[in-house]
């Protein structure tokens, strides 16, 4: 488990996520509100019968980048703590794949810090899955991070 | 490519489908064969066409941050190849 301030968790795993416990964790007597997000592997793909998943991560970026979302949720938004687990591995339909829950005194920031949460990492955490089917597999259409186009030393001088 | 002592190494990582081109997760180049992430690609682009077909579709990374392409490479860098990312 790695945590930072806030009591903020950030973990990868490789078991079945402990919701209840997380909510747990970042639930305290100052908030009013808990907002989860619970993303679980769907029974299809672009209406393709899906087997299984399997997750892979560039693990210690992956979790680098958790920990600078979970930062960039303190500063925008007036919340107390949040939790996130990604879980890698062969996860069977239905399992849940990616679990965040974030406390805050009032629900809005609650509900605005999650929805930032989730989708800030489809777009940035190192992660990726590959989708079984029956006839084969494929790594699932992804997004590709924001990345520097060049090094600012090597912009030509104008 | 040859493994070469700790000092003088870029450690390269590849993820995803460039996993399964390339037919590592994990290599090591002299780190004078790249002076920066570009050339490094190129090396394996040349030793595997295929790879340079996913060029637009790729980010780098240098120690764990994402970086451009033309950023320059030292010593014990640690390199990785990134698909676009699927996570959640």
């Amino acid at each position: 488990m790695t945590t930072s301030s806030h009591n903020d968790i950030c973990q990868l795993v490789r078991n079945p996520i402990d919701m209840p416990a997380l909510i747990r964790e970042v639930r305290a007597p100052e908030d009013g509100a808990i907002v989860t997000f619970d993303g679980f592997v769907r029974n299809q793909s672009h209406n393709r019968p899906t087997l299984y998943l399997d997750y892979e991560a560039y693990e210690s970026m992956a979790l680098a980048k958790m920990r600078e979302i979970t930062g960039q949720l303190h500063e925008k938004f007036a919340i107390h703590s949040v939790a996130i687990v990604h879980r890698l591995g062969r996860l069977e339909i239905g399992e849940t794949s990616v679990f965040i829950a974030v406390s805050a005194p009032h629900r809005a920031a609650a509900f605005d810090a999650c929805r930032f949460a989730i989708d800030t990492l489809k777009r940035t955490v190192p992660i990726w899955k590959k989708e079984y089917f029956e006839d084969g597999a494929v790594w699932a259409d992804g997004e590709l991070p924001p990345a520097p186009a060049a090094t600012s030393r090597a912009k030509p001088a104008s | 490519m040859a493994t070469v002592s700790q000092s003088t190494c870029l450690k390269v990582l590849f993820f995803g489908r460039l996993k399964d081109l390339i037919g590592r997760a994990e290599d090591s180049v002299n780190s004078a064969d790249a002076a920066t992430i570009e050339q490094l690609f190129a090396l394996y682009a040349a030793r595997n066409p295929e790879l340079a077909k996913y060029r637009p579709s790729l980010v780098a990374s240098r120690n764990q941050e994402f970086a451009a392409w033309d950023t320059p490479l030292h010593p014990g860098d640690e390199v990785a190849f990134l698909p676009p990312v699927s996570g959640g």
